[in-house]
């Protein structure tokens, strides 16, 4: 066991020694005896101190106890873990871009050592025990380096007890999105290298020529994509959704609901329709007059358009495997808003399959390099400390203390009613 | 204490005289000498006849013989009414065992009484005890002094109204004897006592006033044992004695006590200090009374 503050604990010692000190000294008043001119004697103090054996043995280790749990638990008692020469903590990437997930826990599994830590992280990180990593299967969010890293500092500052020297190794198709501005940053704070496992990066989807429309020939959106497929990965409906379409987007397809006429999935009606003059989605923007009269109800759906004054033109939830698009983007049916590049533009990028640009490019050398770094393996002392450390114990040795403490409270006050008849009996037996 | 050991101070002071200190101005024929000058047979002086004088009182032979008138004086003798205001508090009932100071003060008490009504002085007594106060009124027939035995037949005990008391005493007796241990706030000398002061106007007054101070040997040279101590009359007052404090206690015991002595005879009282067991009685009673007595015993 260690002390994290072992100087509370000797100042604890140093109180119960003068605790134990005092309870040799007594303070008594002497047998009193009259005297009619006691007033001429000197003013003085009447109580006479002696030092002899201390008499209440059960006080005394009561306050000694007392003191010494107390100073105890200031000085954090925490056991001492066994060291080894060398743990890992392992980033393991379960984002939305993980290509192969046995790949990834083969990896895993062949990295991970008993003492080691194992953190999993797509857009959050949080600690694993090894056990748990086979049982989990990549998600649909999106990695995040950063507070990866950060996770893995935090655990570093545990492990520097138990290891002499740490090694940081991070699995992942190392997906260029995967970093932000703050990731190089953060990684600096990492004071050695950092071992980079690339795995296996998810296919992208098809692109639009994998678009199938259920519309009539002379529909604006069929003309505006220039399709004519009936299966492909994305299905556009312009009518009603029905229970075959929800089957077939559940099986890994992207289903875009964009009803000619009539309320898209996710929207509800407007109050007040008016007239918004341009749409924007990714980084294509249609300027047309447009009529609007849905608006969003789905308040857990993604938005991937929206109107010129930031309402949700276009909504898109996951369903199964695959995703359910609702566009609320009015197609007219006179002008020649279809013909222009602009609209074609917009409908090809709300008829993309789902997470078509989610899978980017792998980071480059550069930062890679910048990355992973150099050098030997990081020693425990380069690692700081933990700031707050939670040591379990200290409540349970605070209330032993305060138990304690009010064990001494009754045990005094017996002591005292007891001392109170002893004095009176002389008193009533002369009664 | 049973009436018979009295019979003790009886025969102490038999024969003892306690002449007043100057002449009384009271009329009925007693002891003591008169500032009246009469008739009697116990000449004084002749002095010149003056116009309204009783011719009756002409020594008609002188003036036969030296042929001018004068007329013959002679010494009243008349009575002194004492009284005897004796001290019942807590801290006269001390040493705890024996109530040394409070035997001898009743025995002193008793004493002079005694000489006083021998000599055909009426005499009253007033007790001072914790619980009220005890009075006989001044008389001069035979059970006086067994009356005044029986009233201090009690034991002292609280805090007694002394002052009051005294001050009582001190307006009504032409002779008053405070017998206390003078440790009553208001009736030490301490400068502002109203006891003091009252004796005082007394005195000038014409009034005779003995203070009789009891201390006993334990309070002058206490228990070298003792290492607290209390005042029986003020249990809050304790005080530790170690022998370091011993000599600065009886220095300031000595002192007040000189103090006392000093301020009851500047106030025209006959101051006495008297410490049970150090002497006869006899010998304290002659102490008392002497300061009025020329020649002693009678």
């Amino acid at each position: 066991m260690t002390l994290l503050a072992p100087l509370f604990f000797q100042a604890a010692l140093a109180v119960a020694a003068v605790v134990v000190g005092l309870h040799f000294i007594v303070t008594r008043q002497p047998p009193s005896s009259a005297l009619p001119t006691a007033r001429f004697v000197p003013p003085g103090s009447v109580q006479v101190t002696t030092v002899s054996r201390p008499r209440d043995l059960l006080l005394l280790l009561l306050r000694v106890v007392t003191v010494l749990l107390v100073g105890l638990a200031f000085a954090r008692p925490v056991r001492t873990p066994e060291r080894v020469p060398h743990a890992r903590i392992v980033l393991a990437d379960v984002s939305f871009a993980i290509g192969d997930p046995t790949q990834l826990r083969d990896t895993v599994r062949a990295l991970l050592r008993p003492h080691d830590v194992l953190i999993a992280f797509d857009s959050g990180a949080r600690m694993l025990v090894p056990a748990a990593f086979d049982t989990l299967t990549p998600g649909r969010a999106d990695a995040r380096l950063s507070p990866a890293l950060v996770t893995a500092l935090r655990a570093a500052g545990e492990l520097r007890a138990r290891a002499d020297s740490i090694e940081l190794v991070v699995v992942s198709p190392l997906q260029a999105s995967a970093l932000d501005a703050a990731t190089l940053v953060i990684r600096d704070l990492w004071p050695g290298p950092i071992r980079l496992v690339e795995t296996a990066t998810r296919e992208p989807a098809e692109s639009t020529a994998g678009v199938a429309v259920q519309a009539p020939p002379d529909d604006g959106v069929r003309i505006a994509l220039r399709v004519d497929t009936t299966d492909a990965g994305v299905r556009v409906v312009r009518g009603e959704l029905t229970a075959d379409d929800s089957a077939w987007a559940a099986t890994g397809r992207t289903l875009v609901h964009w009803p000619a006429s009539g309320m898209p999935t996710g929207f509800q009606p407007r109050s007040q329709p008016d007239t918004a003059g341009a749409v924007i989605a990714g980084d294509d923007a249609l300027v047309f007059p447009l009529h609007r009269e849905w608006q969003q109800a789905d308040s857990s759906a993604r938005v991937i358009a929206r109107w010129i004054d930031g309402s949700a033109a276009a909504l898109e939830r996951p369903f199964g495997d695959g995703c359910i698009r609702s566009v609320a983007v009015p197609v007219p049916e006179r002008g020649d808003l279809v013909l222009r590049p602009s609209f074609g533009r917009l409908a090809h990028t709300l008829t993309k399959p789902c997470n078509a640009d989610r899978i980017g490019p792998a980071i480059d050398a550069d930062t890679r390099s910048a990355l992973s770094g150099h050098g030997p393996l990081v020693h425990r002392d380069a690692i700081p400390a933990p700031d707050n450390v939670v040591v379990p114990i200290v409540p349970w040795l605070l209330g032993a203390a305060l138990l304690l403490a009010l064990l001494e409270l009754f045990v005094r006050r017996g002591r005292h009613s007891v001392q109170e008849q002893t004095d009176l009996a002389p008193m009533e037996r002369a009664a | 204490m049973p009436l018979a050991s009295y019979a003790e101070v009886l025969d102490a002071v038999r024969g003892v005289a306690w002449p007043a200190l100057r002449r009384v101005r009271t009329t009925p024929v007693g002891a003591h000498a008169s500032v009246v000058r009469g008739t009697t047979a116990e000449f004084l002086e002749y002095r010149p006849y003056r116009q309204g004088d009783d011719p009756g009182r002409i020594d008609w032979k002188l003036v036969a013989r030296t042929d001018r008138v004068f007329v013959r004086v002679s010494q009243e003798r008349t009575i002194l009414p004492t009284i005897l205001v004796v001290d019942g508090s807590a801290s006269m009932a001390f040493p705890e065992d024996t109530f040394a100071k409070w035997q001898h003060a009743r025995r002193i008490a008793i004493g002079l009484a005694a000489i006083a009504r021998h000599r055909g002085d009426p005499v009253g007594l007033a007790v001072a005890l914790g619980d009220g106060t005890i009075r006989v009124e001044p008389r001069t027939r035979s059970t006086v002094i067994e009356e005044m035995m029986r009233a201090l037949d009690r034991a002292p005990g609280g805090s007694a109204p002394i002052a009051r008391v005294a001050v009582e005493a001190l307006r009504l007796g032409a002779r008053v004897v405070l017998i206390s241990d003078f440790l009553e706030d208001d009736v030490g000398g301490t400068g502002g006592s109203a006891v003091l002061e009252q004796a005082r106007i007394a005195a000038a007054a014409g009034r005779e006033i003995y203070a009789v101070h009891v201390v006993d040997r334990s309070e002058l040279d206490p228990d070298a044992r003792q290492r607290l101590v209390t005042d029986p009359e003020h249990p809050q007052v304790r005080r530790p004695m170690p022998p370091s404090v011993r000599a600065e206690y009886v220095r300031r015991f000595a002192d007040w006590r000189s103090r006392l002595a000093r301020d009851w005879r500047r106030a025209g009282a006959v101051y006495t200090m008297t410490v049970p067991g150090e002497e006869p009685l006899r010998r304290t009673i002659r102490r008392i009374t002497a300061a009025g007595d020329p020649g002693g015993d009678v």
